[in-house]
């Protein structure tokens, strides 16, 4: 009864942290038009908040610098339970340009925090990360919340 | 009170209702628009393993060049494969894709061909903007209608609808200010053009005793059988027509730079020696001041150096026409330069 009446607040309401780690803020821009009248991310029930002891889901952009290596993880366990990773774009997925030859990124995300998944794109267009959260974010939420329980 | 009536009435509308409790944007604006690049696709069968697109490609981990593996019949086909995690979709892979039809597509820019228009012909017309009067004549008289275009208040011929029929050289008033280029057998033309400068050249030092008499502000004419010059230009390159717009051409442009010498003058002071840039110049006890011509860069610094007048400078200028009896004469004008002596 009780996990019933969470997971459908759960599913209605989602709390969303943005996280760049080190990348060209081209995804970032792309979450931000989410946020516009033509997208209107709010309409869905998703929120942005920016904080990541308010959120349940984690958009990682980026691809990982140096000094975000033991910070990413930091803010993964700073998030409340239940939570969930997106990794939003091509960088924290394979490091995209940035992981040339001698460069000095650390990709992939998953490396360092558990990634629920994925957007692929450079960047991704803004209805195929709306399409993301809405189909993962919900059920996956749901399910680590029974699962602590 | 009206405007609490008012807010009732709006709200009690079925259409508002309606549309509050299924807010959502419209899909037709959510969705990819036709136009939109998306990943490439890959065609397999048309693949050569040229490797362009994976050397084209910014990112590392995008596209991969794989090969199947071979059957008892046949070799394993070689194609990419592109990872759309690391795919950018900037579609440079399409781009440089060089079989026909493409093996990799993605979205249509790539496609965009301009059409071939180039005709079979030998000649390019230009216009030479530092002797353009634009008076758009050429404009005007254009047989393909828009081939000859003003832009930027520069009057430019497009050389992708340009049909090379030469009416525009025909109107122009200027002479040079429309040019008709010769694009092929640039080597031949260029050896052409050395014949006729050193044909000139020498034309000129034969008749050194001449020059050396011209005094300040006279002229000196001198008339230059030009036919044994075509003849020799027709063992380089038998075409007529190239070897008279070559040495038409060049004849009017050319500005030859004449030095004399007159030992008699000459006190073998040395100054000379020195000054020259190009060591041309030489001193030695036995023969005094000597002047070697295939190093001279003809630069007038020895003129304007010697202080006894033994060196002179003149200026030759040049006019190809024909002749009275039917051949052809290069009409050549020799004047005393205008470059001040050192004092």
């Amino acid at each position: 009864m009780l996990d019933g009446l969470k997971d459908i607040i759960r599913k209605s309401s989602i709390h969303v942290c943005l996280v760049n780690t080190g990348g060209c803020n081209g995804c970032d821009i792309e979450i931000v038009a989410l946020l516009s009248p033509r997208y209107d991310l709010e309409q869905y029930g998703i929120y942005v908040h920016n904080n990541p002891r308010e959120a349940d889901v984690i958009l990682v952009t980026g691809a990982i610098a140096e000094q975000w290596r033991d910070k990413l993880q930091r803010i993964y366990a700073k998030t409340p339970e239940p939570k969930i990773v997106v990794a939003i774009g091509n960088c924290p997925l394979t490091g995209d340009v940035f992981n040339q030859e001698g460069g000095n990124v650390h990709a992939p995300a998953s490396d360092f925090i558990p990634v629920d998944a994925e957007v692929s794109g450079c960047p991704p267009r803004p209805s195929e990360i709306l399409e993301a959260i809405l189909t993962v974010a919900p059920g996956a939420i749901a399910a680590r919340g029974r699962q602590k329980l | 009170m009206s405007s609490v009536i008012w807010y009732l009435y709006e709200f009690a509308r079925k259409s508002w209702a309606q549309n509050f409790a299924a807010a959502k944007s419209n899909s037709e604006i959510m969705d990819k628009p036709s136009r939109f690049r998306d990943y490439p696709k890959v065609h397999k069968e048309y693949c050569i393993a040229c490797g362009a697109c994976t050397a084209a490609c910014p990112a590392p981990m995008a596209i991969k060049l794989v090969r199947d593996v071979d059957s008892a019949h046949e070799q394993g086909i070689t194609y990419p494969v592109i990872n759309n995690r690391g795919c950018i979709r900037c579609g440079f892979c399409a781009e440089v894709c060089p079989t026909d039809p493409k093996t990799l597509t993605c979205g249509e820019n790539h496609l965009i061909r301009e059409k071939f228009t180039i005709l079979p012909v030998d000649k390019k017309y230009v216009i030479d903007d530092y002797l353009c009067i634009r008076c758009k004549k050429c404009m005007k008289t254009c047989q393909v209608g828009d081939a000859i275009i003003q832009e930027d208040n520069k009057i430019l011929i497009d050389q992708k609808k340009c049909i090379s029929c030469g009416e525009c050289l025909k109107t122009c008033p200027v002479k040079g200010a429309i040019k008709g280029i010769h694009i092929a057998n640039v080597d031949e033309q260029k050896e052409i053009i050395n014949l006729v400068v050193d044909t000139l050249e020498a034309e000129i030092e034969a008749h050194e005793e001449d020059v050396k008499k011209i005094g300040e502000g006279e002229v000196f004419k001198l008339d230059m059988d030009a036919d044994d010059l075509i003849e020799k230009a027709r063992g380089i390159l038998p075409n007529e027509e190239l070897i008279h717009d070559i040495i038409e051409n060049i004849t009017d442009r050319l500005k030859l730079r004449i030095i004399t010498w007159d030992k008699n003058k000459c006190v073998d002071c040395g100054l000379c020696v020195k000054e020259c840039p190009s060591h041309a110049i030489s001193f030695t006890k036995e023969e005094g001041v000597v002047r070697d011509p295939d190093k001279c860069l003809k630069c007038s610094i020895c003129y304007q150096t010697c202080p006894f007048g033994a060196i002179g400078y003149y200026i030759a200028r040049f006019l190809f026409k024909p002749s009275e009896n039917g051949g052809n004469i290069i009409h050549i004008t020799l004047k005393t330069s205008d470059l001040p002596v050192r004092s």
